[in-house]
């Protein structure tokens, strides 16, 4: 239990500090500064393992676990399947397209909207641009006057993409 | 804990199977719910293995496997839990991720590049948007009556949660 306690209790700390952080602060970089603060984490985790009993002073001996080298790393694993799973719950609140339509939705409960109405509030432009910028900005993508083309990271994650999609039998997507 | 990690992985693997051969089979009409069955079958499938095979699986290392049974079996039901949702990630990224079809767009044209405007005509706002509204249609987020879509119950309360993540961190308008 001491891995997954304090896999658990780093998480925790991670979670207030990126909140108040976010709430507080205009971050601009945001994906830096989530993986940045998670990194920070892990020396949060190490402290908080060393700090925690061992289990057999505490907990069951169903629920104790010798503190060796795989229950640490194993707390380890915790931490970071958190982050991870924290990560797409923060980027579908960020830049799903089905949160927002239904944020738009809950302007008008009663009455509701139709396609049309919906597409005019969305400025597609602006939201394309976020995208190209973004994949620039990750070194997938590169401009040369206002064309936009597929670097050699692009075109490996473009053409593996495509096979997932082929092997799942997903159609076209996005 | 080895045993534990051991299975989970192994479940993991299973699944993966499991759901390559079924979408290629026959693509479920609800993909995500299927996904998530899958899981639940090996998950408890998972459970049973567990308590049924001896602490060192019969070729472990003696000195990783002293953990209690409890912790063992809670340890391999949160990483396989966990590597589920990563691979939920993953197959979003795949399925819907917007990013990805730009770049799959821009691989598919004659001169493999496109301009902003290139982009859009191939991949217009009305098709993202119908896209989203047969989803969450499907999952039951939302109704359609005589062309207006609304939210349901389970909608509201998603926006409302939604809404307030965005604003607690600042988020912006997204989609």
């Amino acid at each position: 239990m001491r891995g997954l306690v304090a896999g658990l209790l780093a998480f925790g700390i991670y979670l207030v500090v990126q909140a108040t952080l976010f709430h507080f602060v205009k971050v601009s970089r945001r994906a830096l500064v989530l993986v940045g603060l998670w990194i920070a984490g892990l020396l949060v985790y190490v402290l908080v393992y060393a700090a925690l009993p061992e289990d057999q002073t505490v907990w069951p001996a169903p629920l104790a676990a010798p503190s060796d080298m795989v229950t640490f790393f194993n707390g380890g694993l915790l931490y970071f399947f958190m982050f991870m799973g924290y990560a797409q719950f923060f980027y579908i609140a960020e830049s799903s397209v089905g949160v927002r339509t239904m944020i738009e939705l809950a302007s008008e409960l009663e009455r509701g909207l139709t396609l049309e109405e919906l597409t005019k509030r969305y400025r597609y432009d602006w939201m394309l641009q976020r995208r190209l910028r973004r994949l620039i900005h990750a070194g997938y993508l590169v401009e040369e006057n206002g064309w936009f083309r597929t670097t050699v990271r692009g075109r490996v994650a473009a053409t593996f993409l495509a096979w997932c999609k082929r092997l799942l039998c997903l159609g076209p997507g996005g | 804990m080895l045993k534990g990690l051991v299975l989970a992985l192994g479940g993991f693997v299973l699944f993966l199977i499991v759901h390559v051969l079924l979408f290629r089979w026959r693509l479920p009409h609800r993909r995500f719910m299927s996904m998530v069955r899958i899981t639940g079958m090996i998950g408890a499938a998972l459970i049973a293995v567990h308590r049924i095979t001896p602490t060192d699986l019969g070729v472990l290392p003696q000195t990783y496997t002293m953990a209690g049974w409890a912790v063992d079996l809670l340890n391999s039901l949160i990483v396989f839990g966990f590597l589920f949702i990563g691979y939920c990630m993953f197959y979003f990224l795949v399925d819907r991720g917007f990013s990805g079809r730009i770049m799959i767009e821009i691989e598919a044209s004659s001169d493999r590049r496109l301009r902003q405007q290139d982009i859009a005509a191939r991949y217009s706002i009305e098709t993202v948007l119908r896209r989203r509204l047969g989803e969450m249609l499907e999952i039951g987020r939302i109704v359609e009556e005589h062309g207006r879509y609304r939210n349901t119950a389970k909608g509201r309360s998603a926006a409302a949660m939604f809404a307030f993540v965005k604003g607690f961190l600042k988020l912006g308008e997204g989609g």
